[in-house]
């Protein structure tokens, strides 16, 4: 019985290596060959930083490096916002329709994007004078990001022990102080979480944003696809790894906050 | 005991807490049902009843948590209807204590002080009295996570009672402690209440612990009061079925009043037995459902070859076959059968007081007991 066991989990550790390395790979290539002084970053041919200070020196990777970042930062804060308020009435207050809306805040990340894209650039175009461009692209941006906030606030909600605000308020705190000192500090790290989430999901946002950019707006994720047509360039390495040291840095400070926050609700 | 406590145990005259036909519903229940009780300053005043009951709804009406149908609630004399819980002279101490995560023992009992805008040093001044009134020293600076049930209990007790409220509402304090910490607790709440001399209001589902804390109990079932008295009034007169069988007087006979002469009622049972019991002054007769009497009321004998005859309007006595002893070391349970009763017979020998008889099952004994004993039961 003994040997079974030993034989089935060297089968699922060698499984499991199998997969992650499968996953990983491509972006481990990616970031390797982003040091390569290789002309189509397709090979080692030795070390070098030169494809990063071309990247410092392109104003079309900055600019659109720029906009990404101001998209993903405003739909942080607004998706964040609306997401903890949603969160807080769904969970607290009781009114007609409430299951209605509490099933339907799923949908903008369920449609197909290619759809939600195409519906919203209709709408910025056809029934809503938007203009495309910053407003286009950041509006596009809350409307799939707060339903993920919505969740990550809801989710942690459901683990809130809401005696705290009761006694808080039994001790003499208004319901504004009440949020101030006891139920705003404890939902934090959730609230962190949520906005730590939602950065990667925006600023990796291709397909929406590609619909709804118009002409002139280039995001990273637009900006790569764009130069796709030129073929392999070490560039796309370097813009590569940028990408996962981004996210990989939001994911980690998520992971300890998620951490801090386990600690709270005992 | 400080001036103000002292004067404020003897000022039993003064209502603290007034409560008025309060009505309360929910969809499908009405949890509190045209309830009334004046409570009065300095006391230890207990609600006791099974869950479901409504007595945490209550408690929640007066704290501000929930508001009312109908009624109204007066605290110090002061009409609280509409106040929200901020604005109540009231505090409350939460059965899963309910203490702040993020902050140490000090700021969570300093909590309330600081919405009261009082400066550093008297919030200082007076945490650190209320640590010392609660047995904490030493334990300021844990955060709740670090301290045990009891401590966490203390520091809930201490951040109510810091803000010297009115009258402070637990909400069935000791029942996440074990049995062994609850009794050390009950203990601590009574010399605690006797210190500050503060208007307790205690919610429990526990006899005991209304029995050995309360001044007075109100005992509850189904959003209503049963019965209001001093605990030694509920224990030994329950004045209806639920309060008796609920508070352990487990021997119930029902039965219809057939006369009544003499201070005494005659009753009859679905077996055709007589009891008598005496008259209660202020019941009518066809309000009247049956008797109890307390098991450590009944006396137990082996049935002998001549049996002592009674006089049932003196004493109450049946003939019957032990059905179970249940040792208990310092007394024994002895369940007995009788054909006057369809349930059995609870019967409480107490070792030492009792006599040197030993009792076994199937045994033939009589049990007695003095009719004035017999405590007679509403509907």
């Amino acid at each position: 019985m003994r040997r079974k066991k030993d034989l089935t989990s060297k089968v699922l550790g060698g499984l499991s290596f199998f997969i992650y390395f499968f996953l990983w790979a491509p972006v481990i290539v990616i970031i390797v060959f982003s040091f390569s002084s290789n002309k189509y970053g397709v090979q080692w041919d030795g070390f070098t930083l030169k494809w990063y200070a071309a990247l410092l020196a392109n104003e079309a990777v900055k600019d659109a490096l720029m906009r990404s970042l101001i998209v993903a930062g405003v739909t942080v804060i607004v998706s964040t916002i609306i997401g903890t308020m949603t969160g807080y009435g769904l969970y607290k207050l009781h009114f007609k329709g409430k299951q209605f809306l509490r099933t339907s805040i799923v949908l903008p990340i369920v449609f197909p994007s290619v759809v939600t894209g195409a519906a919203l650039l209709v709408f910025f175009t056809r029934f809503i004078q938007i203009p495309l461009g910053y407003p286009s692209i950041i509006i596009a941006h809350i409307v799939f990001s707060t339903p993920l906030a919505v969740f990550v606030i809801l989710g942690r909600m459901q683990r809130f022990d809401w005696s705290w605000e009761e006694a808080a308020m039994d001790l003499g705190a208004t319901r504004i102080r009440t949020f101030m000192r006891v139920t705003g500090p404890t939902l934090f790290p959730a609230i962190a979480a949520s906005a730590l989430l939602i950065f990667p999901w925006s600023f990796d946002d291709f397909v929406i944003t590609y619909f709804v950019a118009g002409i002139g707006s280039t995001t990273l994720p637009i900006y790569v696809f764009s130069q796709l047509r030129f073929g392999a360039t070490p560039v796309l390495n370097t813009i590569g790894t940028l990408f996962v040291a981004l996210t990989m840095a939001a994911l980690v400070i998520m992971h300890f906050l998620q951490k801090k926050s386990e600690s709270i609700s005992a | 005991m400080t001036e103000s406590s002292h004067r404020r145990k003897e000022d039993h005259s003064s209502v603290c807490l007034d409560i008025k036909d309060v009505v309360k519903r929910f969809p499908g229940l009405t949890a509190v049902d045209q309830v009334s009780v004046q409570i009065k300053e300095g006391e230890i005043f207990s609600l006791l009843g099974p869950s479901g009951c409504g007595k945490s709804t209550l408690l929640r009406l007066i704290a501000g948590l929930e508001n009312q149908d109908s009624g109204d609630i007066r605290i110090g004399g002061e009409l609280v209807n509409d106040l929200p819980p901020y604005k109540r002279d009231c505090s409350t101490v939460f059965q899963n204590h309910a203490l702040f995560p993020l902050m140490t023992v000090t700021g969570n009992i300093g909590f309330g002080l600081v919405e009261r805008r009082l400066s550093k040093s008297e919030i200082k001044k007076k945490v650190s009295e209320k640590v010392d009134l609660v047995d904490l020293g030493g334990m300021e600076d844990r955060r709740p996570d670090q301290l045990s049930g009891g401590q966490k209990q203390r520091v809930a007790l201490a951040r109510s009672l810091v803000l010297e409220p009115k009258i402070l509402l637990l909400d069935e304090p000791l029942a996440a402690l074990d049995r062994k910490l609850r009794k050390e607790m009950q203990v601590e709440l009574k010399r605690i209440q006797r210190e500050v001399g503060t208007t307790f209001l205690n919610v429990t589902h526990d006899q005991k612990e209304a029995l050995s804390l309360s001044d007075r109990i109100a005992v509850m079932n189904e959003g209503k009061f049963l019965q209001i008295g001093t605990p030694d009034e509920i224990y030994e007169t329950p004045r209806t079925v639920f309060v008796a069988s609920f508070m352990g007087a487990s021997n119930i006979f029902s039965g219809k009043v057939t006369s009544k002469r003499d201070g005494k009622i005659e009753l009859e049972t679905k077996q055709g037995s007589r009891i008598f019991a005496p008259a209660p002054e202020d019941v009518e007769d066809d309000e009247i459902a049956g008797v109890s009497v307390h098991p450590e009321m009944i006396r137990i004998e082996p049935l002998e070859e001549n049996p002592q005859q009674f006089d049932a309007e003196k004493h109450t006595a049946f003939r019957g076959v032990i059905k179970e002893v249940f040792y208990q070391g310092n007394f024994s349970e002895i369940t007995v059968l009788i054909k006057e009763s369809d349930l059995p017979l609870a019967v409480f020998l107490t070792r030492g007081t009792g006599p040197e008889v030993q009792f076994s099952e199937g045994q033939d004994v009589i049990v007695s007991w003095e009719s004035r004993r017999n405590n007679v039961l509403r509907k």
